[in-house]
Formats: C-alpha cells, structure tokens, sequence
C-alpha cells in the first residue's frame, strides 16, 4: 500500500509543489531554485525516454499491420525502414561511431548520412504533406461556405474579411477590419477560451497533486 | 436541375487545378505587389532598433519543414536585420527538426552574407533540445543548463557571448518563430516569469490565438503567416539597403514571392465561395419550383 500508493502521491506532491513555489520566488530562495532547477533536468531526461515509448509503440503498431498483409501493409514497411535508416544513422552520428563526425554536416561541407535523409528525404516530405493542404482548405472553403443560416453566414463574412484583408489588393480596404476582428471579437474569444483551458488545467493539476486523481497511477478514486 | 445548380457538385478536381495554377504562376512570373506594415510587425522592428551592439535578442527556431515556407523568411529577416544593426543572436531550436534543418541551414546561410561576424562572439547556434517548457525554464535562469555544449560540440563556457549572458533572462527579447504552442509557452513562462520582453513569429493558422497575448501586454508583436514575413522582410530591406541585394536574388524564395501566391489563391477561394454560394441559391430555387 505504501510503495503502491502513498509514496507516489508523496512523490507527486513534492515534485509539483516544488516548481510552484520557485515560480514565485525568481531571485530568492536558493534551495527550492536548486531543487525546481533539477527537477526540470529530469524532466529533459524523461521525456527523452517518452522517446523510446514512442519508438516500440510504432514498431508494434506496425509489425501488426505487417505480418496479416492488412491495406497498406508496403507503406508500414516504409515507415519503419525509414525509422531504422535515421535511427541508427543518428545514433551512430551522435555517438560519433563508424567515422561519423555526428548528425549535421561533415567537416567537408557534405551532409552526414543522417542530415541527408533529413535534408532530402523527410524535409521534403513534410513540407508536400502541409502544402497539399491549400488544395483541401480550398475544396473545402467553396462546399462549407454557404449561407444557410444566420451562423454560418457571419462565418463566411468573416473569413472572406480576413482572406481580402490579408492580401496586398484588399488590404486598404479590409485591413484595418482584419486588424480590429483579430483584436476586439477574435481576441475576446480567444482570452475566454485560453483563461477556460488554463483554469481547467489548473484544477486538474491540484487535483493530481493533492492526490484526488490518482488514476495514472491506475487506481480509482476510493482506492 | 439548372446549369448554374450543377455547380454545387463541381468537381473538386478543377478547384485543385485552378489553386495549383493559382500557386505555380506567380513563383514563375513575380508579380510584386505592395507590402503594407502593420503595427504588431513594427513594434518588434522597433524594439530591435532601440538595442546597441551589446545586446542580445534570444531567438528560438521552434517550428520545422511543414511550416518552413511561412516561417523560414521570418528567422531570415530577423537575422539580416540583428546582424545588419549588429545586436548578437543566441539561436536555438525546441523543436525536434527546427534545430538540425532550420536552425542550422538558415544561420550558416545569413551568417554567409556578413563576412565579419564572428561566431561565438556575434552569434552562437545552441542546437535542439527536447523537453519542452522544462527546457525552456532552465535555459531561462541558464543556457547551460539545458545546452551545455552548442551544436558544434563547444563547451558554452568557451564561448565569448555566452560567457557574458548567463540564461535567455539576461538577454533584452527573446523572439520565439514557432508552430502550434511554443509561442504561447515563451509568453506564459517567460515573460510572465521573468519579464523578459517576448515576441512570436508564427503561422496564419495560429496567429489569432495570439492576438490575446498581444493585446494584453505579454508580447511586444506578434509577426502572423506570410503577410507579416512579408512586412518584416519589407522593413529590413527599406531600412538596410545592402539587404535588397540579398532578397533580389531569383532563386530566394521570399515571403514577398510568396504573397503574390497567397494574393492569387485568396481571390481564387473567394471566386469558388461567390459561385458555390450563387449554385446553392440557383439549386435550391430549382427545387422549390
């Protein structure tokens, strides 16, 4: 029960009491600055291995596609061929093993095997994924766009004020509407919803830390 | 069912051909359109301006190649204009591809145009660093604490600049180029903390959500999408003329180039979204007739 329970709500509290009360306390305080300071390393540390998680979980996620031939079974093969070649180049090129002079450029200006499927391969890559985006929001703005109602009317005013307000040719006429949407409406909404989402991760916090939730811990309330 | 319904169910095909033609003709041919400044734009061109050559601004490549088109020319004008008014550039990435491709690629690239900079004296690259806001409060109180080497492997307590700026706290701005939340964790933790001046450079789909931010005080401007990239580019160049050489280049791909793009694709939606709405209308008359 102790080593289960009590200790990691015991751990738990310390371990966010600690950067709370460092928050406030910027120049003083030597100690808690001392002991917020590491505890902020481990964390660095932590989600390093958070790393390693996410690794064997696309590994196994995809072995599973792999092995029953599922839809699209060649594309998880890709993948995890892909995450070998930059994993093992990465580490290798960090660990400065096989000649590699680490991860970026060698000292001759060419790439290291691993910049060069990041240079030429996944940079590429992720910036064709993002720019087929225009063509869908396209396709999308001229099917969702109608005026059907009163909301959905406002709704297209408005995106079609700030897409005019954000071009060169509009922008004399509909800029400083742009301007004032983004501040006045836009801003008010987006106050309401930041302050809602930081007030609600803030109970939750209080209640981790006070030891009411303990479901990550795997446990009911009662328990 | 009318000639103008039939438009509702238009293939979506054409829409795609018109916005790759839209997107594709104007990076052949450039059409130049005016750049009109904005205020959220020129507030951090301003603030720059007021700093002397031993000043420090902290600038934070927290975005990668999914948003480079937008954000790439914003680290770039940021830098010609640091390095043109000589204000020293600590660089650093808390985004995973920010730091090997972004970072890397772009300083080495502008630095190249000043061929009396110094690095480790002007300007030092820090690299990445995962972990998030936890890395963000060390480097707050100190840089080595979260990068205790920079990213070509030099201990920071060798290098001139760091020596004199102990964390990002100490410098006078600190400009966070970013995609998705990163922005939001420079103001919420280092401005709120430190009262380090915080200023956010980041995608149009974001920059709503940070006109909050801005309008309450906790970041001095705030440079949106590729409209504002363009403003800042436009600034540096009316303002250090040896710049225009730089951005004259054909090959560059500016984001002065990419709003003539941007100007095209807008008024291409906006037609779609004028006639989808005049087939809504004609289809359902048809229907009720």
């Amino acid at each position: 029960m102790f080593l289960k329970v009590r200790l990691p709500i015991m751990l738990t509290f310390f371990a966010g009491l600690i950067p709370i009360v460092a928050f406030f306390f910027v120049d003083g305080t030597p100690v808690v600055k001392k002991l917020s300071n590491s505890l902020e390393q481990d964390m660095v540390i932590v989600s390093g291995f958070a790393l390693l998680l996410g690794v064997v979980n696309v590994v196994q996620g995809n072995v599973r596609k792999i092995e029953p031939r599922e839809k699209g079974w060649f594309y998880a093969i890709v993948l995890l061929a892909g995450m070998a070649f930059m994993g093992l180049f990465g580490a290798a090129g960090a660990m400065r093993l096989f000649g590699l002079p680490g991860i970026g450029m060698m000292p001759d200006g060419r790439p290291t095997p691993f910049q060069w499927g990041s240079l030429y391969m996944f940079t590429p890559l992720q910036a064709t994924m993002f720019a087929l985006l225009a063509f869908y929001i396209a396709s999308a703005a001229f099917r969702a766009f109608r005026i059907r109602n009163l909301e959905a009317t406002i709704l297209l005013v408005a995106a079609v004020f700030v897409m005019l307000g954000r071009i060169p040719i509009g922008e004399p006429l509909f800029g400083p509407i742009t301007e004032w949407m983004m501040q006045v409406p836009n801003g008010a909404a987006q106050r309401g919803i930041i302050i809602g989402a930081a007030l609600g991760a803030a109970s939750l916090s209080l209640r981790v830390i006070l030891g009411i939730e303990r479901s990550y811990l795997g446990l009911d309330k009662n328990e | 069912m009318s000639n103008l319904a039939k438009l509702t169910s238009i293939d979506r095909r054409w829409i795609f051909l018109l916005i790759g033609l839209g997107t594709l003709i104007p990076v052949l041919l450039p059409i130049g359109f005016p750049v009109r400044v904005t205020a959220p734009v020129k507030q951090i061109f301003d603030k720059i301006e007021t700093f002397g050559p031993n000043d420090v601004i902290v600038l934070s490549y927290d975005y990668g190649p999914t948003t480079g088109a937008e954000n790439d020319p914003m680290t770039d004008a940021i830098l010609r204009h640091c390095f043109s008014h000589d204000i020293k550039v600590i660089a650093l990435a808390l985004y995973p591809l920010g730091g090997l491709t972004s970072l890397t690629a772009s300083i080495d690239r502008i630095a190249a145009e000043y061929p009396n900079l110094q690095y480790g004296v002007d300007y030092v690259n820090l690299g990445y660093k995962d972990g998030g806001q936890a890395t963000m409060k060390l480097l707050a109180e100190d840089f080595s604490g979260a990068f205790p080497n920079d990213t070509h492997g030099t201990p920071l307590s060798e290098l001139p600049l760091m020596q004199r700026v102990k964390g990002a706290r100490n410098a006078q701005l600190a400009i966070s180029v970013a995609t998705g939340i990163f922005g939001e964790w420079w103001a919420n933790l280092i401005n709120a903390q430190y009262g380090l001046p915080v200023a956010v450079g980041c995608t149009a789909v974001s920059a709503p959500k940070y006109y909050a931010y801005l309008e309450a005080g906790q970041m001095i401007g705030l440079i949106g999408g590729l409209k504002g990239a363009s403003e800042y580019e436009q600034l540096v160049k009316d303002n250090y003329p040896a710049t225009r050489e730089a951005y004259a280049n054909p090959m560059l791909q500016t984001a002065s180039k990419g709003m003539d793009v941007q100007t095209i694709d807008h008024l291409i939606i906006i037609a779609f979204i004028v006639i989808g709405n005049i087939a809504y209308f004609a289809d359902r008359r048809a229907k009720r007739a």
